[in-house]
């Protein structure tokens, strides 16, 4: 008797991919959703999405007995996204309530908020689970109408009260923030209740939550309410008048509570920089913990609770981790400024530091700020040079010259930022840097300054400089010559791109980008009859300039270049986006290489112009995956309501990437046809 | 992440995936990003699939591939790892072939041997274990994508990061400090030889059933499907029958069809090539 052989996984892959459009493909792409082989299964999913209508994989959602198919049907319907909705609506009505469950889940997990009238009513179903299940799918729909309808079921069941306190939170309605607050801290759903405040995040929500801070008794509780604070400080426009009126509360308050779990989220160490260390450490862990010291900052500064101004200055002294403490402090420095100058006196270098990092002084403070540069601490002093800057009174020029020239390495390197606050005229003292017998970093360092300034006085200096031996020098030199007058500057960048060292041939090249000077396109043109390592980057940069006198060159170019230089040519001419490219680009559809025809339909798309609607649609049944995903997103930008049909076929792609596009361009499509003309 | 940045990301991970057999979903994806991103700034491609294009394109293309190897592929390794896996070897795997190896060398295949500390405490687990006493020599072939982790093995000199778990008095015995680094004396590089190999598109030099046993430990589970399978396979032409293929704890050939048979030993899986499989 023969024994029938089962074919191998890949003889059942390459059996789905042979299937050709005859009645047999429904059943056999039904029987592969079933396979054993999760790689079959995924397989036949992306086929059933692609050829097998709503109401085939509705059916197979309500078979109990095969939960395999049912599994896999639910996966194709969520793929085929808005071309599913309306039948899986019919399916919100049917008697099996675990269909209806599921169509649910789907319908949410789509997204399309066309579904939000047919999901609404459930939330009153009989059935708790049904009625949670449309609560959830209502969250994740993120539509505000659902809001009235779930601040009701907030004082119902507990399951539904569960999950309408998370709907509300995705949904980010400010209506909701008033009954939510209302549950914290002495209700079972305190915790939830503040998770959800803190997806809203509502300036108004500020108030309230630190009314209720002092109230919570239990640490996990109020760690929570503190994250919250601190992500509402954060979006909020203007946080300190609200936090100001709680400063005496806080620092106040007979227990102390707030105060100390401040202190030691403050106070704790960071994470240590030993690779081992860091491995050995839940990362959400560092994560949670990171969110804690920002929100304690935040209501630290914001609230004014001075007590606790040296801890964070400490911190932001120490840890470099906490740089954005700087910006906390600069949101709030006309309530802060009073205290930090107090706290330049304070006994702590680091916390001495920390005020100077984060202080906004005026020139009346100068004679305070300047003291500290006689410091025997570098970063002190170094902080001290940055606070100067910031000052920005011109007479401190000369002795920031001399940190740069005499100073440590700390000092240099802020030295030389802080220079940049100050006007060209007041610069005459860096010519001491820039000397023959200076020492490289401190020549670096003037030319950086110089990069930022531009000071013409300088030129003769600059232009020897752009010959020095040492490539670093020459490199900081032609940035400092881009921010000559136009005419110099374009000289000298035009004889860097023959520079021996090739970082400086393709930064002159950037800088003569952004200098955009008369003659640098048809100096770009001319180079492009090099056929050096350079003519890539010459390419690259007439395309950023959209240098449209460069389109002929380009293309005539273009069939004597290698691929790699014919790409950048088509990126180069997209940019340019002259008149003749679409032209240009339909021929390299044509091209036996791959990528050329991706990157032609990639400029085809973009070009977002009707006239190229007929060659989008038959773009949208390519063979290839990214061409019909450039077809998708060009059917999108085009928004016309011929684009609608193919975009709801390209939605069941069987590649995923381009059914997401799709997907993206039918929103699009959606959003325009509701806006008002 | 828009329609084309989505579309870029599948041509780049399509690309390693074939190329590497890695592939980056879930959280990978985002350490994947944060290792590109300083390198596409370093190479000034404004986007994913500029860089794409270099990769596929660029006359400079092969030495970019290989960077992007070793960005890409997880080189966290160190002296002493695991050790039951060595005990495996000394204990298990060879004794049966203990007559055999009179007359050629104990083979082991280190596959993904980053900058080679796996393959030379394996070295320094048989000096321990006396097999130069008793007369046994062993080569271990230890492979890795990355050409500048091959180099670093070959020079045998690390940071005290590769030293994390030995003591004082094993850094001792086994390195010489110089300058805040560590190099292993000559005699634990016995028999160990580096190769350069993409085990997804190998060049030939694996050999056929010419290993006692594979060590793949913690590379597997980057590896998309096809690739997982490829690489078993070619696990399986190396090996002797009866050879031993060796992974790390959290990689399983369970649901899979290989010519390995899963054995229980010292606690642990390790799994071993049928004497009739090709």
């Amino acid at each position: 008797m023969a024994t029938h052989v089962r074919p191998s996984v890949a003889g059942r892959l390459a059996a789905l991919d042979a299937l050709t459009e005859d009645p047999g493909r429904e059943a056999a792409i039904l029987a592969a959703l079933e396979d054993e082989t999760p790689a079959v299964r995924q397989r036949a999913i992306r086929m059933a999405t692609r050829f097998i209508e709503p109401e085939v994989l509705g059916e197979l959602v309500a078979d109990q007995a095969n939960a395999t198919r049912r599994n896999a049907a639910i996966v194709a319907l969520e793929r085929q996204g808005p071309y599913a909705v309306r039948h899986l609506q019919t399916m919100l009505g049917r008697p099996e309530l675990d269909v209806v469950m599921f169509a649910l889940q789907v319908l949410a997990r789509i997204g399309d908020p066309t579904a939000v009238p047919s999901v609404l009513p459930l939330v009153r179903h009989p059935d708790l689970n049904i009625a949670q299940s449309a609560v959830e799918a209502l969250g994740q729909l993120r539509n505000v109408e659902a809001v009235p309808a779930l601040l009701e079921l907030l004082h119902g069941e507990l399951w539904l009260q569960l999950a309408a306190i998370d709907a509300l939170g995705e949904i980010g309605d400010p209506r909701a923030v008033g009954p939510l607050v209302a549950l914290v801290p002495d209700s079972v759903v305190a915790d939830p209740a503040v998770r959800a405040l803190q997806r809203i995040a509502a300036p108004e929500s500020l108030d309230l939550l630190l009314a209720r801070l002092p109230q919570v008794r239990e640490r996990p509780l109020r760690d929570l309410l503190l994250l919250t604070i601190g992500v509402v400080i954060d979006l909020h426009p203007d946080p300190v008048p609200v936090a100001l009126q709680y400063s005496a509360e806080l620092e106040l308050d007979p227990s102390g509570a707030v105060l100390d779990d401040l202190r030691e989220i403050l106070g704790a160490e960071p994470p240590d920089g030993d690779p081992e260390q860091v491995d050995q450490q839940d990362p959400d862990a560092i994560k949670d913990a990171t969110s804690l010291l920002r929100a304690a900052t935040a209501l630290a500064v914001t609230a004014g609770l001075r007590s606790l101004f040296p801890l964070v200055l400490t911190r932001i002294a120490t840890d470099e981790g906490a740089a954005w403490g700087e910006g906390v402090f600069r949101r709030c420095s006309k309530a802060v400024t009073p205290a930090l100058r107090e706290l330049l006196q304070h006994t702590d270098p680091r916390v001495r530091r920390g005020a100077l990092l984060v202080g906004v002084f005026e020139a009346e403070d100068l004679p305070r700020v300047l003291r500290h540069l006689e410091e025997a601490d570098e970063l002190v002093r170094a902080a001290a040079c940055r606070a100067m800057g910031l000052i920005g009174e011109a007479a401190v020029v000369p002795l920031l010259v001399k940190r740069l020239r005499e100073g440590e390495a700390a000092e240099q390197a802020t030295a030389v930022s802080a220079l940049s606050h100050f006007s060209v005229e007041s610069m005459q003292e860096l010519a001491s840097c820039l000397g023959p017998e200076v020492h490289e970093p401190v020549l670096l360092g003037a030319l950086e300054v110089l990069g930022k300034q531009g000071i013409g006085r300088f030129e003769a200096r600059i232009t020897d400089l752009t010959r020095h031996p040492s490539h670093a020098v020459r490199r900081a030199a032609i940035r400092a010559a881009a921010k000559l007058p136009v005419e110099q500057a374009e000289v000298l960048l035009l004889r860097a791109l023959a520079d021996r060292h090739k970082p400086i041939q393709v930064d002159a090249l950037q800088l003569l980008i952004e200098l955009g000077g008369s003659t640098t396109v048809p100096t770009l043109v001319a180079l492009l009859g090099r056929s050096d390592s350079l003519r890539y980057h010459v390419i690259r940069a007439l395309g950023h300039m959209r240098a449209t006198d460069a389109v002929q060159r380009l293309e005539s170019l273009y069939q004597d270049c290698g691929p790699h230089e014919q790409a950048e040519i088509l990126l180069a001419l997209i940019r340019i986006n002259g008149p003749g490219v679409a032209g240009f680009l339909r021929h390299r559809l044509s091209e036996p290489e791959t990528e050329l025809r991706r990157i032609a339909a990639h400029g085809i798309a973009g070009l977002a112009d009707r006239a190229q609607l007929p060659l989008l649609l038959s773009l949208a049944s390519d063979g290839d995956w990214n061409v019909r995903n450039e077809a998708a997103r060009g059917l999108g930008l085009l928004g016309l309501t011929e684009c609608r049909d193919p975009l709801l076929t390209l939605v069941r792609d069987m590649e995923p990437v381009v059914a997401k596009t799709a997907r993206t361009a039918l929103d699009q499509l959606r959003m325009t046809a509701s806006t008002p003309a | 992440m828009n329609s084309v940045e989505t579309a870029d990301w599948k041509l780049v991970t399509d690309l390693i995936q074939d190329r590497f057999g890695l592939a980056f979903d879930g959280v990978r994806r985002e350490i994947l990003e944060s290792r590109l991103r300083p390198r596409l700034r370093e190479l000034r491609q404004g986007s994913l699939r500029e860089y794409y294009l270099y990769l596929r394109f660029h006359p400079e293309r092969e030495a970019e591939l290989n960077r992007l190897a070793s960005l890409i592929t997880n080189n966290e390794t160190y002296f002493f790892r695991e050790t039951n896996h060595f005990e495996v070897l000394v204990k298990h795997v060879l004794p049966p072939l203990r007559p055999s190896l009179r007359e050629r060398p104990f083979k082991i295949l280190c596959a993904g041997c980053s900058s080679g500390e796996e393959a030379y405490s394996m070295v320094i687990t048989f000096q321990n274990a006396g097999l130069e006493m008793a007369g046994i020599t062993w080569e271990i072939d230890a492979h890795d994508v990355s050409p500048e982790r091959i180099a670093r093995g070959r020079q045998a000199v690390y940071d005290p990061n590769s030293l994390r778990v030995c003591d004082p008095e094993t850094r001792q015995r086994y390195f010489t400090h110089s300058e805040g680094r560590y190099r292993l004396k000559e005699r634990h590089q016995k028999g160990v030889r580096f190769f350069e190999t993409n085990l997804v598109a190998p060049n030939g030099t694996l050999g056929w059933a010419l290993f006692d046993a594979v060590l793949c430990r913690n590379m597997l589970i980057y590896f998309g499907d096809a690739a997982f399978d490829s690489v078993i396979g070619l696990f399986g032409r190396s090996l002797r029958p009866g050879g031993y293929l060796l992974l790390g704890h959290s990689e399983s050939l369970l649901n899979r069809d290989t010519p390995f048979i899963p054995v229980s030993v010292e606690g642990g899986v390790v799994y071993r090539k049928g004497p009739a499989a090709s």
